[in-house]
């Protein structure tokens, strides 16, 4: 019996929401609230809490590392930056992430119409 | 409009997230807590009329605290400590420390079911059980007061007196006699009522999957 399809959907957004939050800090460092607004109506961070413990992780995994900032309208904030080797990871997640999309979206179409 | 129940909303909030990840390692909980604080300051700040509707909602954006540490247990490769369930050892511990005292007591400190402290009183209240209590009032027997009357072949009284130590007035030596022959079943009664029924077990620790 296949896997019911909103769990498969949760399980891959989950395993893909932290790929998403490197992306968002590729280009410019981002504090969390940040990136929850960024994330905002995507649909995929549905418990912002949950966003922490991500960032943790990528942190202690050396794909991301931090910086306290001063702010102009509140205490400081903890900026995140993307590693080197978060870099690598993120380049690494895209390529297979496009091929397996391109291979799962034609399987699809196929099916739809034989 | 102000939210006259913001501060009483946070810290509860924040209290039963900091309850939820009582397993969590301290680190990684603090971090969690002093992050999920910060969020709510910044929400909090971008509010254009902060009212308690509004703190309710911020909160319920971050989600329940349990979901959150659920999910920081699984992102950060922590193993949930099941729950101690006690079973026959503990039964077993309860009622052999007072009837056979060196047993019950390995028993005791075997088990998890019960903090240090009462693993702590259940050995050495009393020291022994009845088995040791039958010692040491054997041991001061021998020092109790013994009073009467000896007298001639005539029925002539020649001594009439008491020897030893003096005793307790009544009242109080009944009550110590109670206190005393009591004190190892009031003793399982305290270790039964201490098991820690479905807490975290006693010294375990999380562990790193």
């Amino acid at each position: 019996m296949p896997v019911p399809a909103d769990g498969l959907v949760s399980q891959m957004r989950r395993g893909a929401l932290e790929y998403c939050v490197m992306a968002l800090i590729q280009q410019t460092p981002r504090y969390a609230f940040e990136m929850i607004e960024g994330l905002g109506e995507t649909g995929m961070l549905t418990t912002e809490g949950t966003l922490y413990p991500l960032l943790s992780r990528l942190r202690r995994d050396g794909l991301v590392k931090t910086e306290w900032r001063e702010s102009v309208d509140g205490p400081p904030r903890r900026y995140y930056e993307l590693t080197a080797e978060g870099r690598r990871a993120l380049a690494g997640f895209r390529s297979e992430w496009t091929s397996f999309r391109a291979a799962v979206d034609g399987i699809l179409q196929e099916g739809k119409k034989s | 409009m102000i939210a006259p129940h913001a501060d009483q909303l946070i810290d509860g909030y924040l209290a039963r997230l900091n309850a939820a990840a009582g397993d969590l390692p301290k680190a990684a909980r603090q971090e969690l807590v002093d992050d999920v604080r910060a969020h709510i300051t910044e929400a909090r700040a971008r509010e254009s009329e902060e009212t308690d509707a509004a703190i309710l909602n911020i909160l319920d954006r971050l989600g329940e605290p349990a979901a959150v540490v659920a999910d920081a247990r699984e992102r950060l490769g922590i193993r949930a400590v099941q729950p101690y369930r006690p079973g026959l050892l503990e039964v077993f511990a309860v009622i052999l420390v007072p009837f056979l005292w060196p047993i019950g007591v390995i028993l005791l400190w075997m088990s998890p079911a019960w903090h240090w402290r009462d693993k702590l009183i259940g050995t050495l209240v009393p020291p022994g059980g009845y088995f040791g209590l039958s010692v040491i009032l054997l041991t001061a027997a021998s020092g109790v007061r013994s009073c009467g009357t000896v007298v001639d072949q005539a029925g002539r009284v020649i001594q009439d007196g008491c020897s030893g130590p003096a005793g307790l007035p009544q009242p109080f030596g009944l009550l110590l006699a109670i206190l005393i022959f009591g004190s190892p079943l009031i003793t399982a009664g305290y270790l039964a009522i201490r098991l820690r029924w479905g807490r975290q077990p006693q010294g375990s620790a999380v562990a790193a999957v």
